[in-house]
């Protein structure tokens, strides 16, 4: 049972230091871009708590899938950081719910909700927006799903909590080709699902992720700007806990150095996303996509064959 | 399981006494067949396990005995749960067709179409298969006529051609196996013994006739026509059950014959391109019910991944992989019946109060029919397998059927399994979009169509129960995960070698993977009152929220502005151009009229396999239509020939 006491105690501390890291990524960009930015890295609680007090209003048109949507999205944000083993090991009680495909569908649960919502709005921007994220959602699945399953294959299970201990034991791991290769697309597909430049901007055009946001406000858009930021911390805290399972073998002290290792990788991105313009979806990003494909395809070849 | 067949029978015959008054007889029909669907369900269920067999008349031809196996009797509670919601559903919803025909006659013909399939489930030799077999096809065409117009008899005649196609491929499977043991019984047909070639053959003309009947790729050109053009209650028992009765006939015939690796290899190719094509001509249509019939095209494909690991398992003289292979096919064949039936029966609700077929004229629906709206919702969430509902139980439990083939040795063999799993999943992604399309664009948003909006309401009692009965199957087989897999693996271990595969709530795959449906619910629960907890200890504003249009950048808003169908998959239909050669046609009338645009999307295989052969016909018989040309010497002149003929064979014989 106490496993079940990590799994909760993870996903609050999650959710209670994610902003942070938001407002230092926020700080470190606008000095990038020579701005002034926010005075320090509190900005995001500031934002989060002043949308809370303001008053709200909906679209006429819209039912209980748009209104409800902040919650839900929060709350599968939620679960997908409750399912990623990180104080807790395999063997446990709370490893029956860590597997790769229950990521995988709730991630897909998060794309639903986005999308049903994009349309429930009415919002013209949003619907764009919606579409978007779901034709996103059709070029990273196979990259992700090629990526993972090379490495299921490897370890011969699709508990991840299993496959961090196999990587963290050396039974499979850097020394197989195939599992090298499969970081790399992982990577691509993990920096996508974060929804960032050049792929995306959460924070920019309506017609990107946050125009599916356009029509909330008050404490709905504090609720779903925080569920993105955990689906970003999940996404990221997916890769680390397969392929950079490393960490110590106390619950309390591997959540903090997970916090920081995904913490760091959050804010690295800004130097990716600062540079470079967005990419269109129909044309750099899907040759992007098919490049990132090839990648895996050459890691599920070097499994096929036995290498 | 006589007094389950005889219910049904008496509800056929009921309803058809009660011929002069149609709306009781409607009513009492429907009854009757769910009276003895609520009874079969209880009755399959618990004889799950056992065998059982009866004999109508020692007089009849061939001496007809009918008898279930485990096997038999899962299919049978499939059938008759989705036999017990659409028939609660079908009390209210026929009142549509009251002016159209008869409804005694259709009472009466789907108590005997329910029956039919069952029969084919308990029939225990070939003569007596191929005829209920037949009598099934031609009940399921006849209720199809109900919706009586152009369109309705086209897509009758495609069905009953593709299935006709289908019935002679099985009888010449079903003969060939016959020769081989010498006796039409099916219990001489177990473990025989026979060359590989022979059995290939068999085995293909089998795949290849109950598949069409199944619907997989590229027999699949009947659903997309038959099942938007039958009356729903009958469209949820075609799409639900009656295909999966073919995937019944498939089962049998691996379990006969000597299985080969590649039957399964290429059950799964089949499975997988038939998942992914089915997903992307859904993703097109704009007429919902047809979207949901190409979605049973996929969803027989993800069936086929299973069904087929399970007969490469046998194969490989691999149990466990058999086992897996198996549970994971008929899981999701009780879940496709589940959530297909759902869908239906939600579809149905809407053209009840809608009177269209159009996604495009609909919109807003949510507001005039909250429980229909819930009940499409958790059918659509189940489709797309998210957790915790059934869809995901299944998906899960084909992933690591596939992972555990993967695995194996040989890379034939991997290549097939990796690809397919990859097929597999961004067919999943492809549900999603589509799913998210078809709902909201019902549901959500504002009316595009002002008149269809205004005179939505709810559906009546009966059809709102049917619809509740399966959403609640779609919660249960999805929490209820141990139990069903526990019952399922009675049924596969009639056939195969048993392994430990659920303890307590936990499934565990031979892998060593393992879920826990009640588990991973608490954390779904736990985590969506997060965000509540949030609000509250955040203070949050609670005054009600101001309703207003929606913000279109300054312009005065106009349902117009709003995403549609179409655009939300316009991305994907230019990335997929090859595969759909959509004609768009943009009509403009001068500068202040509205544009006309329209899109098409075809369905390329009926261009690449049918359309030859619908050629070929008609020029054949264009050709032969010579000699009918109505004059009466002519005619006297072909009997004088064909006389000088036979007289000339038997002179030189």
């Amino acid at each position: 049972m106490s496993s079940m006491f990590f799994m909760i105690f993870q996903v609050i501390a999650i959710v209670l230091v994610a902003p942070f890291f938001d407002g230092v990524a926020r700080v470190l960009r606008a000095r990038l871009q020579s701005r002034k930015g926010p005075p320090d890295f509190l900005q995001t609680y500031r934002d989060i708590i002043k949308l809370s007090k303001r008053e709200k209003t909906v679209p006429k048109c819209s039912h209980w899938v748009f209104r409800y949507g902040p919650y839900t999205l929060f709350g599968a944000g939620a679960a997908l950081l409750a399912v990623i083993p990180i104080s807790y090991g395999s063997g446990t009680l709370a490893a029956y719910a860590s597997d790769v495909f229950v990521v995988i569908y709730i991630g897909a649960m998060l794309r639903f909700i986005f999308g049903a919502a994009s349309i429930d709005s009415g919002n013209p921007y949003a619907g764009v927006g919606g579409s978007r994220e779901q034709m996103i959602g059709v070029f990273v699945e196979p990259v992700m799903m090629t990526s993972l399953l090379v490495v299921m294959l490897l370890a011969q299970t699709s508990n991840i909590a299993e496959i961090q201990e196999m990587v963290r034991h050396g039974e499979i791991g850097y020394q197989m080709p195939a599992f090298a290769v499969a970081s790399i697309s992982f990577l691509w597909a993990m920096y996508v699902e974060s929804g960032r430049n050049p792929y995306d901007l959460a924070e920019a055009e309506q017609e990107l992720q946050e125009g599916v946001l356009g029509e909330y406000c008050g404490a709905d858009f504090g609720l779903a700007h925080a569920g993105l930021i955990l689906k970003q911390f999940a996404m990221i805290g997916m890769f680390l806990s397969i392929f950079e399972p490393w960490s110590f073998e106390n619950p309390f002290l591997a959540l903090i150095v997970f916090i920081l290792k995904a913490g760091i990788f959050y804010v690295a991105a800004v130097f990716i996303d600062n540079f470079g313009p967005r990419y269109k979806l129909l044309t750099s990003f899907k040759s992007n996509a098919l490049a990132a494909l090839g990648i895996s395809f050459i890691s599920l070849v070097l499994y096929v064959v036995g290498v | 399981m006589t007094h389950v067949y005889l219910l049904y029978l008496l509800g056929c015959v009921v309803s058809l006494l009660l011929y002069k008054q149609n709306k009781i007889a409607a009513k009492v029909g429907f009854s009757i067949s769910a009276i003895a669907s609520g009874y079969g369900i209880f009755y399959f269920l618990m004889n799950l396990g056992g065998t059982e067999s009866f004999t109508l008349g020692k007089n009849l031809l061939y001496n007809p005995t009918f008898s279930l196996d485990p096997l038999g009797n899962f299919f049978s509670f499939v059938v008759t749960l989705i036999a017990f919601a659409s028939s609660i559903y079908a009390i209210q919803y026929t009142e549509e067709y009251e002016k159209k025909g008869s409804l005694a006659v259709m009472a009466a013909l789907f108590n005997s179409f329910i029956l039919a399939m069952l029969f084919v489930l308990s029939a225990s030799d070939v003569f007596w298969f191929m005829i209920c077999w037949e009598i099934m096809t031609i009940i399921s065409a006849f209720l199809i006529c109900f919706n009586d117009s152009k369109a309705s008899l086209k897509a009758i005649m495609i069905y009953l051609g593709i299935a006709h196609f289908g019935g002679m491929c099985i009888l010449g499977a079903f003969l060939l196996l016959a020769n081989q043991s010498g006796s039409l019984e099916f219990s001489s047909f177990a473990s025989i013994s026979m060359t590989p070639v022979m059995g290939s053959i068999i085995f293909l003309l089998a795949f290849i006739g109950f598949g069409s009947k199944a619907g997989m790729f590229p027999f699949h050109v009947w659903l997309p026509k038959a099942h938007p053009a039958a009356p729903t209650n009958v469209s949820a028992l075609m799409s639900g059950v009656m295909i999966k009765v073919a995937l019944f006939g498939i089962i049998r015939f691996c379990l006969w014959l000597p299985v080969m690796e590649w039957w399964g290899l290429l059950m799964i190719i089949i499975g997988a391109l038939s998942a992914l094509l089915g997903v992307l001509y859904a993703l097109t249509q704009h007429d919902y019910k047809a979207l949901l019939a190409y979605h049973s095209v996929e969803n027989i494909g993800i069936i086929l991944l299973g069904l087929g690991t399970g007969v490469y398992g046998i194969a490989t003289h691999s149990p466990t992989l058999a086992s897996i292979g198996f549970l994971a096919g008929l899981y999701h064949i009780l879940n496709h019946a589940t959530f297909k039936g759902l869908l239906f029966l939600g579809a149905g609700s809407i053209l009840f109060r809608t009177h269209t077929k159009d996604i495009e004229a609909l919109g807003g629906l949510a507001k005039k029919m909250p429980i229909t709206a819930f009940s499409f919702l958790v059918g659509s969430m189940a489709i797309t397998a998210l957790p915790p509902l059934n869809g995901f139980v299944s998906e899960w439990v084909t992933y690591q059927a596939m992972i555990q083939g993967a695995i194996g040795h040989g890379i034939s063999s991997r290549a097939v399994f990796t690809l397919s799993i990859i097929a597999l999943a961004l067919t999943g992604a492809l549900a999603v979009m589509c799913f998210v399309k078809v709902y909201s664009v019902i549901f959500g948003g504002t009316p595009r169509d002002m008149k269809i909006y205004e005179k939505a309401k709810e559906a009546p009692l009966s059809m709102v129960l049917g619809m509740l009965i399966l959403v609640f199957g779609c919660v249960a087989f999805g929490l209820g995960a141990n139990v069903v897999v526990e019952n399922i693996m009675t049924v596969v271990t009639s056939f195969s070698d048993p392994y430990a595969i659920q303890a307590n709530t936990v499934i565990t795959s031979p892998l060593g993977s393992s879920i826990s449906m009640p588990l991973i619910s608490v954390v779904l629960i736990g985590a969506l009152a997060l965000p509540f907890v949030i609000i509250v200890a955040m203070k949050a504003d609670k005054t009600k929220p101001i309703e207003t249009d929606p913000w279109a950048c300054g312009f005065k808003y106009n349902q117009r502005m709003q995403m549609t169908a179409g655009p939300f998959t316009g991305d994907l239909r230019k990335v997929m151009e090859w595969l759909f050669r959509s004609k768009s046609t943009v009509e403009t009338d001068g500068y202040f009229k509205p544009v006309k645009y329209t899109n098409h999307p075809k369905d390329i295989w009926w261009d690449i396999f049918y359309q030859p052969v619908i050629n070929l016909v008609e020029y054949s018989a264009d050709k032969i239509g010579y000699l009918q040309n109505g004059s009466t010497n002519m005619y006297c002149a072909y009997i004088l020939a064909t006389l000088c003929l036979f007289l000339g064979i038997s002179h030189i014989l």
